[in-house]
């Protein structure tokens, strides 16, 4: 995976929690299905959506959320 | 010291032989002030006859969406200590085993960064300390970290695996529930630590079929100990039983398939009817002994209520040769799992737990999909209905 | 660089090893043990292949404890074990000692200080039970509240050996069901009993609306529109009190101070042992809360034991004496009602229906 891939795949996945906010509640095995099939082009695998991910959450530009199920959000909707 | 909240109700739970967990309350309040609101809180509680605990909120440690459970009060102005009182879930050591320096610099944690309450253990397995602030969870993380104990699982992820006591001080184990508990929660840190599954998902594993951990009965995939061999006898052993209780009655009459006769005063098993139901060895340890051809059972889908209702764990490979595999580092087990997560992500809904999922495609088509065949020890019986969906590969 | 900053965050470790806590006489004799003894509810021997012994002294415990029950226990296992203890699946403390003249001070040492030693052999075993209002949001009643209630009646059946088997009981807070409840001896469950308020305010910004209704048993919750809003209605007639909606949705809220309260169930059993493993079957679907100590479940659950310790034989777990008996003969002697709740009416329920012509008079 490219730095370029990486970078449109972590914006593409900030930027649907984000202008879903409030409405849609992604759950991580929905991501990385959706991204899957969003970047079947330039070939990622689950295991490089995952790592994405794993990255995106370690730098808290997204946070963990839990209703019955685990969801990604808003780190300011913390609290 | 006054105390801070008067708790006449909850003081009638002081009374009473049994040790009191409203004295381990207010032990706690004695290390650790904002302990002293849980007391009013549940004190509050049992006037009200309702729980006083938000629903929402979130807590977590940095990169985690697993480990820390958010708890918050409906009064935080009436109980600010516990206006946030978390839990933090700390993976437990396979069999709970422990030393005293270790305990006491856990209970060191569990008082200087949270309520100075602890539950020795949470349902699933874990150590939980209560009380936590989302502001101190961190540090209260690395801390159990710094001594070797990272957290444990919650969400939609793995759960922290649990065991039995197994071969550390138990002669029924047939195989190291303990070793490869701590070897699949090392393989699975990721699936632990950053929910990625529909919903929730266990396992555990019991060293025989006593299933000391109520494996299935709780989890999606429970690991049973077994054996394939004769069961070993010890005549001389045996005839001390006979002289110590009625072993026909109580042993031989209630084998479930009435494998065991005397002949003479010599104990026979017919082995190949034996289901391995542990009964007799249970009734004489000293006289019996699994055979040495051990492994495990595998079943699968045991679940509590929620959300289609209960299940048991069902057999699905009646004997898997743990021992061979862990040379292997468990690459056919580690296989079966991954093959069934595959197919739990590809067809599932969320909140679905796996037997949910199989009952609702099928229990032919699950097996396919996650590449087992059926076989007989997977029924009680064959069908009894001819509603059958022939389909075109017969040919 | 400030300190906290350059320190590497320690992460996806697992759990200690747990060969770190491991007694030398574990050790050495790690999955090679012969047989063992129970001494009586407080101890027993595990003798190994080679004729070494590791003797365990058991405790109860709350499982919610302080800092301090968790000094006592070490300076215990400090005093008489070199320092090596362990916990039970539900929730006792072991002591590990290799020097069998130190059960007796320890046991004494360890009532001094107001615990409970016991919990071996034909016994009830410690409650393994849940948060309650202790610490969850769902629960419909408390938890360690109802489980001290209970212990304390059954006090003498934990440290004395004298009944037919041993009996498991377990306590879950509602249908959420952390502990392993459903297949215990006997196990109590709380209960709600009314069909959750929906906060149509505050329904939009709490939860998702799609996932709300995916989260009913029975397809009970249905999308509506209050004042041009997206909210959901709820079919009364369908609803079962579950609480699941609640769970993924907090405007849902279910529990209900007057009608909150605890139901009874026996005959559970998670042991291979005779017969398979099965769940607990409905005996009291109600009675109300009463804190602070519950007085007619605690009731309840001392007329089954006694109804069990009466009529079973030796080593019949509380399921086979009631199968060997029949259910209507368990009802009699208990004296509990039968109800229209005890006919199973969910999903598969035709299964728990008798096809025969077998019945006791």
């Amino acid at each position: 995976m490219t730095d370029e891939t990486k970078k449109k795949l972590e914006d593409k996945i900030v930027g649907l929690v984000k202008e879903y906010d409030g409405k849609k509640r992604f759950k991580p095995v929905d991501i990385v299905k959706e991204m899957e099939k969003e970047f079947a082009d330039e070939g990622l695998s689950k295991d490089d959506i995952k790592s994405v991910l794993k990255e995106i959450m370690n730098d808290e530009k997204l946070v963990y959320g839990y209703a019955g199920g685990s969801f990604l959000t808003l780190p300011d909707n913390k609290g | 010291m006054g105390k801070k909240h008067e708790t006449p109700l909850l003081d009638e739970l002081k009374k009473g032989k049994w040790v009191s967990f409203v004295r381990e309350i207010e032990r706690a309040a004695e290390k650790s002030e904002r302990t002293e609101d849980l007391l009013g809180q549940v004190e509050n509680s049992y006037r009200d006859k309702i729980t006083h605990w938000k629903h929402g909120g979130m807590a977590g440690v940095r990169g985690y969406g697993a480990g820390l459970v958010g708890r918050f009060t409906e009064f935080p102005e009436k109980y600010p200590g516990v206006k946030e009182c978390h839990s933090m879930r700390v993976n437990q050591t396979s069999g709970f085993f422990y030393n005293s320096d270790i305990l006491r610099k856990i209970a060191d944690i569990a008082e200087q960064h949270a309520g100075g309450l602890l539950n020795l253990h949470g349902s699933t397995g874990d150590i939980q300390i209560l009380g936590v602030w989302q502001a101190e969870a961190e540090e209260a993380f690395q801390k159990c970290a710094e001594l070797g104990f990272d957290l444990g699982g919650g969400g939609s992820d793995l759960r922290t695996p649990s065991c039995c006591v197994g071969p550390a001080r138990c002669e029924f184990a047939n195989y190291d529930t303990l070793q490869i508990c701590y070897d699949m929660t090392q393989a699975f840190q990721d699936e632990m630590h950053r929910p990625s599954f529909n919903y929730k998902f266990k396992l555990k594993f019991s060293g025989c079929s006593n299933d000391c951990v109520a494996a299935a009965s709780r989890s999606d995939m429970a690991f049973i100990g077994t054996w394939k061999d004769k069961i070993k006898i010890n005549q001389d052993e045996v005839k001390n039983y006979v002289k110590k209780f009625n072993v026909q009655k109580y042993v031989l009459d209630k084998c479930p398939t009435k494998c065991m006769l005397f002949e003479g005063e010599n104990l026979v098993i017919d082995d190949s009817n034996c289901v391995k139901c542990m009964h007799c060895i249970n009734e004489m340890p000293k006289a019996l002994r699994s055979g040495d051809e051990k492994g495990l059972s595998i079943l699968l889908g045991a679940k509590a209520p929620l959300v289609t209702g209960p299940r048991l764990g069902m057999m699905l490979v009646p004997f898997y040769d743990v021992l061979e595999d862990s040379k292997n580092d468990y690459e056919w087990l580690k296989g079966l799992i991954s093959n069934m997560w595959e197919f739990w992500d590809e067809y599932g809904v969320s909140r679905e737990r796996i037997g949910e999922l199989m009952q609702r495609v099928g229990v032919v088509t699950f097996l396919e999909g996650i590449g087992l065949e059926p076989i007989p020890e997977m029924v009680n019986h064959p069908r009894g209905n001819p509603f059958i969906k022939f389909t075109d590969d017969e040919d | 660089m400030p300190e906290e900053v350059k320190k590497k965050r320690i992460t996806d470790i697992g759990p200690h090893d747990f060969h770190d806590y491991l007694p030398p006489v574990i050790k050495k004799n790690y999955g090679k043990w012969a047989y063992h003894e129970i001494l009586d509810t407080g101890s027993m021997v595990h003798v190994a292949e080679n004729g070494d012994k590791i003797y365990t002294v058991r405790m109860g415990s709350p499982r919610l404890v302080s800092g301090s029950f968790v000094r006592d226990l070490c300076d215990m296992a400090d005093k008489y074990c070199g320092g090596y203890l362990r916990f039970t699946t539900r929730n006792n403390v072991e002591f590990l000692l290799d020097d069998e003249n130190n059960i007796e001070p320890l046991k004494k040492d360890l009532e001094k200080l107001g615990y409970n030693v016991g919990g071996i052999g034909n016994v009830v075993a410690n409650i393994v039970h849940t948060q309650g209002w202790v610490h969850c949001h769902t629960s419909a009643s408390d938890a360690s509240g109802v489980v001290k209630a209970v212990m304390d009646e059954l006090y003498e059946y934990f440290v004395e050996d004298k009944l037919p088997s041993k009996v498991r009981i377990a306590f879950a807070c509602c249908l959420n069901m952390c502990g392993s409840v459903a297949s215990s001896d006997i196990a109590i469950m709380g209960m709600h009993r009314k069909v959750p308020k929906i906060d149509s305010e505050k329904i939009l910004n709490l939860c998702e609306i799609p996932s709300t209704i995916a989260a009913c048993p029975t397809n009970s919750i249905r999308p509506d529109t209050i004042d041009g809003k997206q909210t959901v209605k709820i079919n009364d007639e369908t609803c079962v009190f579950c609480g699941s909606c609640y769970t993924v949705c907090p405007a849902m809220p279910i529990a209900d101070s007057l009608n909150d309260g605890i139901s009874i169930w026996v005959g559970g059993k998670v042991s291979n042992a005779r017969t398979k493993p099965t769940f607990s079957k409905l005996v009291i679907p109600f009675i109300p809360n009463d804190p602070p100590r519950w007085p007619k479940v605690v009731e309840a659950v001392k007329t089954i034991i006694t109804a069990y310790k009466n009529g079973a034989e030796p080593g019949e777990r509380v399921v086979e004496w009631i199968e060997r008996i029949g259910w209507t003969r368990f009802f009699k002697i208990t004296g509990f009602e039968f109800t229209k709740y005890h006919v199973d009416d969910f999903r598969l329920a035709e299964t728990t229906m008798n096809y025969s012509s077998q019945v006791r008079f």
